[in-house]
């Protein structure tokens, strides 16, 4: 991006200031999508100014950056909006961590993909903790009423676990097919 | 014994605030159904044909939406500044949308008309 070069120092150091708080609120965004933020609003501070007298350039950039509002209020709802479309292009966790934290309040579609997303990770630490220990690790049944999966310290008295070395292959299955679902409900939000 | 009705200015602006909100992407799509323009141009093409007010910082985050919705398209284009502009225009979905808005928006301003009378 090709910075705006102003007659007034006082007029520089506001714009410095303002793309810096712009560059904080946008750092989480993809290169490419920081870089399209940036130029827009620079694009339109250029076109605000560039025709004005050196005189009123604080003024008037001022006035423009006070329309264009705080980067931090502002710019939340695009980077949500982008941050949702990297995640479903990469389904890296790592930036569906990140588009989950922008847009947990954003509807309950979010909060759903949420649980569900958590559901993969305990599936996924299910799976790692069978291996080290097996024994207290899987589905367990017993008397009456005891039907549970997971880790348990101390088993229950009276209950066998079901399911033996197939456990992990079906937390994986479960994995794949909640991460499946969470898929498409993803792109559904992101219409 | 006088009672003087005064308006209850705190709810018309509430009522405006939210008329204005959930008009500007019909304003936006009217204007851009015309020719491209460009994000600045857009808010001053906005401030002439109306008197709403667009805060500027909403407006981008609405067009970055109806993009995202496939309603408009933008490219940006190069200028002898360096400093590139990014125009937008409607796409031929955008045009089927925005017809068909008219005629919602048509309907409702006429059943309004009939309730005022």
């Amino acid at each position: 991006m090709k910075r705006i070069i102003f007659t007034s120092t006082t007029a520089q150091k506001i714009y410095d200031d303002y793309f810096a708080r712009v560059n904080r609120c946008i750092g989480i965004l993809a290169a490419n999508d920081q870089q399209e933020v940036l130029m827009e609003l620079n694009s339109h501070i250029y076109e605000a100014t560039h025709t004005v007298h050196p005189d009123n350039e604080i003024e008037i950039l001022v006035d423009v950056l006070e329309k264009l509002g705080a980067p931090e209020v502002v710019l939340q709802p695009v980077v949500a909006q982008k941050k949702v479309r990297q995640a479903t292009r990469s389904f890296n966790p790592k930036h569906v961590l990140q588009a989950l934290y922008l847009n947990i309040f954003n509807g309950v579609g979010y909060f759903i993909f949420a649980i569900i997303y958590l559901f993969i990770l305990c599936f996924g630490f299910l799976a790692i903790v069978k291996m080290i220990a097996p024994r207290h690790t899987g589905l367990f049944i017993g008397g009456e009423h005891l039907f549970a999966m997971g880790y348990f310290t101390h088993r229950p008295s009276g209950s066998f676990e079901l399911l033996g070395d197939w456990f992990i292959a079906t937390v994986i299955l479960l994995m794949g097919i909640f991460y499946y679902f969470n898929t498409l409900l993803l792109r559904l939000l992101k219409r | 014994m006088y009672y003087i009705c005064r308006m209850n200015t705190e709810f018309v602006q509430n009522w405006f605030s939210q008329v204005k909100k959930g008009t500007l992407s019909y304003i936006i799509l009217n204007i851009l159904n015309e020719k491209e323009y460009y994000g600045y141009e857009l808010v001053q093409e906005i401030k002439a044909h109306t008197t709403i007010d667009v805060a500027e910082g909403t407006l981008y985050p609405l067009l970055n939406r109806l993009k995202t919705d496939g309603i408009v398209e933008s490219k940006w284009v190069e200028q002898e500044s360096g400093i590139p502009r990014k125009y937008y225009t409607l796409t031929t979905s955008g045009k089927a949308t925005l017809n068909e808005m008219k005629k919602m928006w048509s309907a409702l301003g006429n059943a309004i008309n009939k309730i005022e009378k």
